[in-house]
């Protein structure tokens, strides 16, 4: 096997040599070796490479200068793998005769490098061969289907094969995929094979042409084939997610771009590669999909009449958050009956019974009288008792609504997360953004500083309003921001007053996450952090805006599952 | 009190409600700042620094002010052509540098990363784009950049681009000399040279491209024998003023000011006395800013930085009598451009010719030019003997590089050099 990572690699010509080249598309669980050998701020997809290629099973690696991480890459497992055929192609950034002429005289110089290191000769004829089959088989798969599904395509760099089982799995169909490899071959350089015949002459020419004409990547210096792609598909796709890997330079400016222009939803995603973040993006599409089977009008609307009209019955949410667990059992009418807020355990689903419990006992209700139960939050999935779990994105959208009809901007801050969603008029998601994998800005960042401060969390707002002097605590990680506090305490500053820098910090985190999705009048704050009014002060203040805040806003999530169980059974 | 933050403080002030007079006010900053440095500067610094630093600041001063005669570029862009056309060139490094010298960085770090950006992106990129969307930065003639070393570069000038419709011209840099690849680059450097006389309706004049292209070998040879002299002599020097010589090693090179630095510094250092002080080479990027090492290093009695690799990344004698075609191998021989071995290679060479003390990196927040190839490169160096420190942080933004981090390491790092050790 030969690994590849780029579309720009000559895999037909490879192929030609006898070469059997594999796309690497690497799901790890470590960086162990990456991290002794590259730097841990160097993008993810490399070190996943440098991962997978420890593990052995390739002959070597086809790279290409796509991007520094790449090619620093190449360094290190030219340092590592001596033995290995580690080959960098370089390809040209413009698409014009000249260039065309180099890269083809590049991808000859591969092909005799790789023949003296396997003793493999190219056939021009096996070239001519495989293009001709690549642009028929293309022409075979062109008559597509035209799904009733969500129609999601996927965009950015590097998508996990995970990312696209989500969208399928949710009632979704991707319906391109122009992430680093993702498009399939023939699709991508079929239409620049036409004049490919047993007659051709120049074989590698054509296929050094139709390597750099194909739709372009970020790296090229016009890129704009890219949005006129995605404009051809007018309506014809519901939503578009944008993967980015972390520290990844390249992406991230095209999905800013699209964020302004495009009338399609878009969700940016940024993922290390690894099982572990699949938690936070499991979450992410799944609540995209639900917003956008709202917008298609496929959610399963409330139907009025029969349901109202018959006898009483109850409905249970719950959100099972990293920091509480809440429930609300809510009646037939929309009345909260009654609510919990317990502490969550070291087991989400333990911690849902007792909250479930806790509930019941409060209401007097018993078990079978809940005709449904939806759960929500981070561990909603552990919870079996639950009919259905639906995301905390459409449950505080729900939740927030139910308290507040002029609600069009939330702010969620939890216990390990953070996010901000915006409402259309009609109250559903138009769009939401999540903190990143990182603590700054959520409950427990200003748990970590209550303790280094050594106050209860409950009173560090109160402290706060006693502050008389500005300080600001100016890191962005919580453990950093942790030793600037101790250092301000050990300058004697007044508690008071660090407490207001920490709040002041959370809020500059927090409206920069709302800006993400825009700052829409009617701004709501949800979460067991928007009991703290020093937060709220400063978030006002920074805002130059009144936020609303329920009376309980630990339980918004909760109330929205409710409603959505709500909704369940009157369908 | 701090003048910079309490000047940036006013600025800031403004940017919400008033961008346009933000900028109006970054401008005055930079014009004020020029007059302190020419009048009012600190005494111990030698006068050839002061007339760098004095130019470094108010060329980009006079650029912004006259944004028609003003080129936005990255730092290896080919100056010396759009120098042809009465262009300046104001390197978006030096612009986000001198934001953060007025402690604004985080409030347009902050604007670009919520428009999207994604915060694992080079602070100085941040910074700039942030500007940019601000409307603090008048708008140029053109803009001009490579794929040089970093990735990002294309990418911000094709956002800004998108934003102002700025002509924009990259220069496509392929990875290894070759004869087709000098063809390429020139071919470019035509095309480019083509697309400013549209835009500045002057003629390229080959003549001047010579002139400026024997300017910039001359001025090379003063600044090699500076620095040959700089490690036997004193010469008191900052970060800030060790970070200023880039405008003379690259955006101003092939004018008459560098030359003249150069040759002011290379007379000035002989009256110096020979120094006993410990020299450390510096790799890649200099965080001005962090004060644990400005405590340390600003006119360091102990040791000082007398040497780097960014200065010297292409010191060849370039042909004169082929203008184009010596600009275009400069930036394909860059020692910034290509395999990192090349580059730890040239590195390696360096500090054996210079033969410092010890040696020092600093990886930048989101930089794969450092962060990627730091292993390969201490190793390298472990090859000459020299000890090496490696740090990490924000060369632009405060906020994501911690002082009291940084000094434990930089401390400990001298407490090893005292002691002759040989890495850290």
């Amino acid at each position: 096997m030969l690994g590849y990572v780029c579309k720009y690699t000559p895999v037909e010509l490879l192929e030609a040599m006898g070469a059997e080249p594999v796309r690497i598309q690497p799901a790890v669980t470590s960086f162990n070796h990456a991290d002794a050998l590259m730097h841990p701020n160097v993008c993810s997809y490399a070190k996943a490479v440098l991962e997978v290629m420890a593990e052995g099973g390739y002959e070597g690696i086809v790279l290409t200068s796509c991007c520094d991480a790449i090619r620093r890459l190449e360094d290190v497992l030219k340092e590592q793998y001596p033995e290995k055929f580690i080959y960098m192609l370089d390809v040209p950034r413009k698409v014009n005769d000249f260039s065309i002429g180099i890269y083809r005289k590049r991808i000859l110089e591969l092909a005799d490098a790789y023949s003296a290191f396997s003793g493999k000769v190219y056939s021009r004829e096996a070239l001519i061969e495989i293009l001709e089959r690549e642009r028929e088989s293309a022409r075979i798969n062109a008559a597509g289907e035209k799904p009733d599904k969500l129609r999601v395509g996927i965009i950015g760099a590097r998508c996990p094969e995970t990312v696209k089982t989500l969208v399928e799995d949710n009632g979704g169909k991707v319906v391109f995929d122009i992430s680093c490899t993702g498009t399939r071959r023939e699709e991508a350089l079929a239409p620049y094979l036409g004049s490919i015949s047993r007659e051709s002459t120049d074989p590698e020419g054509i296929l050094s042409s139709a390597l750099l004409s194909q739709l372009p990547c970020l790296r090229m210096a016009d890129a704009r084939g890219r949005s006129d792609f995605i404009a051809g598909f007018g309506n014809e796709i519901d939503g578009i997610i944008y993967h980015t890997v972390k520290f990844c330079d390249v992406y991230s400016f095209e999905y800013m771009q699209m964020k302004k222009d495009s009338q399609v939803p878009i969700l940016k995603i940024e993922t290390d590669l690894t099982p572990q973040c699949s938690g936070q993006i499991k979450t992410r599409v799944e609540a995209f999909m639900e917003s956008l089977a709202a917008m298609r009008g496929t959610t399963e609307k409330k139907i009025a009449g029969k349901a109202a009209e018959s006898e009483m019955f109850y409905v249970m949410g719950i959100d099972s958050g990293s920091t509480s667990t809440n429930a609300v059992i809510m009646d037939k009418d929309k009345k909260i009956v009654a609510s919990a807020v317990i502490r969550t355990g070291a087991k989400s689903a333990d911690s849902a019974v007792r909250a479930a419990k806790q509930v019941l006992d409060e209401s007097g209700i018993s078990e079978n009288d809940i005709a449904m139960t939806v759960s929500t939050g981070y561990g909603r999935e552990a919870i079996t008792a639950a009919g259905k779990s639906v995301t905390e994105i459409s449950c505080h959208a729900k939740g927030a609504r139910y308290f507040n009809k002029d609600v069009h901007t939330i702010l969620d801050i939890g216990g390990q997360d953070s996010k901000a969603i915006r409402l259309d008029d009609a109250g559903e998601v138009a769009d939401f953004v999540m903190n990143d994998k990182c603590a700054a800005g959520t409950g427990r960042f200003l748990e970590a500083m209550a303790r280094t401060l050594e106050v209860d969390i409950s009173e560090l707002g109160p402290i706060s309003f006693e502050s008389s002097k500005e300080v600001s605590i100016s890191s962005m990680c919580t453990v950093f921001a942790e030793s600037e506090v101790i250092s301000l305490i050990a300058q004697n500053t007044e508690k008071a007053d660090i407490a207001r820098g920490v709040h002041r910090s959370i809020a500059g985190k927090s409206v920069s996450l709302m800006k993400r999705v825009g700052l829409v009048p009617g701004f709501m704050m949800t979460g067991g952090v928007a009991r703290n009014k020093g937060v709220v002060k400063e978030i006002e203040e920074a805002l130059g805006a009144k936020i609303y805040i329920t009376e309980d806003p630990d339980i918004v999530g909760a109330v929205g599952a409710a409603l959505s169980a709500l909704e369940q059974v009157e369908k | 009190m701090n003048i910079a933050r309490t000047y940036g403080n006013i600025v800031r002030k403004k940017l919400e409600s008033d961008p346009v007079k933000a900028g109006k006010l970054i401008r005055k900053g930079l014009h004020l700042e020029g007059f302190r440095v020419k009048h009012l500067s600190d005494k111990r610094i030698p006068a050839g620094y002061k007339y760098l630093n004095y130019k470094g600041i108010t060329v980009v001063a006079d650029a912004l002010d006259d944004p028609e005669h003003c080129a936005w570029t990255n730092i290896f862009a080919p100056v010396e052509i759009l120098q042809n056309f009465g262009l300046t060139s104001v390197s978006m490094e030096a612009l986000a540098s001198y934001l953060s010298g007025f402690y604004l960085e985080d409030y347009f770090i902050d604007r670009s990363e919520s428009c999207g950006i994604a915060s694992t992106l080079c602070s100085y990129h941040k910074n700039f784009i942030g500007a940019a969307e601000a409307g603090v930065l008048p708008v140029p003639a053109a803009a001009v950049t490579t794929t040089l070393a970093c990735d990002a570069n294309v990418q911000s000038f094709r956002y800004i681009n998108d934003i102002f419709n700025i002509p924009t011209y990259m220069i496509d840099i392929p990875h290894e000399y070759s004869e087709e690849s000098l063809s390429y680059v020139s071919g470019q450097l035509r095309e480019l040279i083509c697309m400013l006389e549209d835009i500045t309706r002057r003629k390229f004049s080959e003549e001047r491209l010579r002139e400026a292209v024997a300017r910039e070998n001359e001025t090379k040879k003063y600044f090699l024998s500076f620095l040959d002299k700089r490690q036997r002599h004193e010469y008191p020097n900052t970060l800030t003023l060790v970070l200023f010589q880039l405008f003379a090693t690259h955006l101003s090179i092939g004018e008459e000011w560098p030359l003249e630095a150069f040759r002011m510094m290379d007379e000035e250092i002989e009256a110096y006395p020979e120094s006993g002080q410990k020299r450390l080479f510096w790799i890649h990027l200099l965080p001005y800013a962090q004060m644990a090492l400005r405590e340390y290093l600003n006119f360091g009695g102990d040791i000082n930085v007398t040497c780097g690799d960014f200065d010297l990344d292409y010191i060849e004698e370039m042909d004169a009598d082929h203008p184009v075609d010596a600009i275009a191998r400069k930036m394909i021989l860059n020692i910034y451009n290509g395999g990192f071995e090349r580059k730890a290679d040239a590195i390696a060479d360096m500090i054996r010719k210079y033969d410092p003390d010890g040696v020092v990196e600093f990886c930048h927040w989101g930089c794969s030019q450092s962060s990627g190839g730091v292993m390969l490169m201490k190793e390298k160096v472990r090859e000459t003997g020299k000890p090496m420190l490696i740090l990490d942080g924000d060369a632009v933004d405060r906020r994501n590089s911690p002082d009291g981090q940084i000094k434990t390491r930089f401390e400990a790092f001298l407490e090893l050099l005292g002691k002759g050790g040989e890495t850290a």
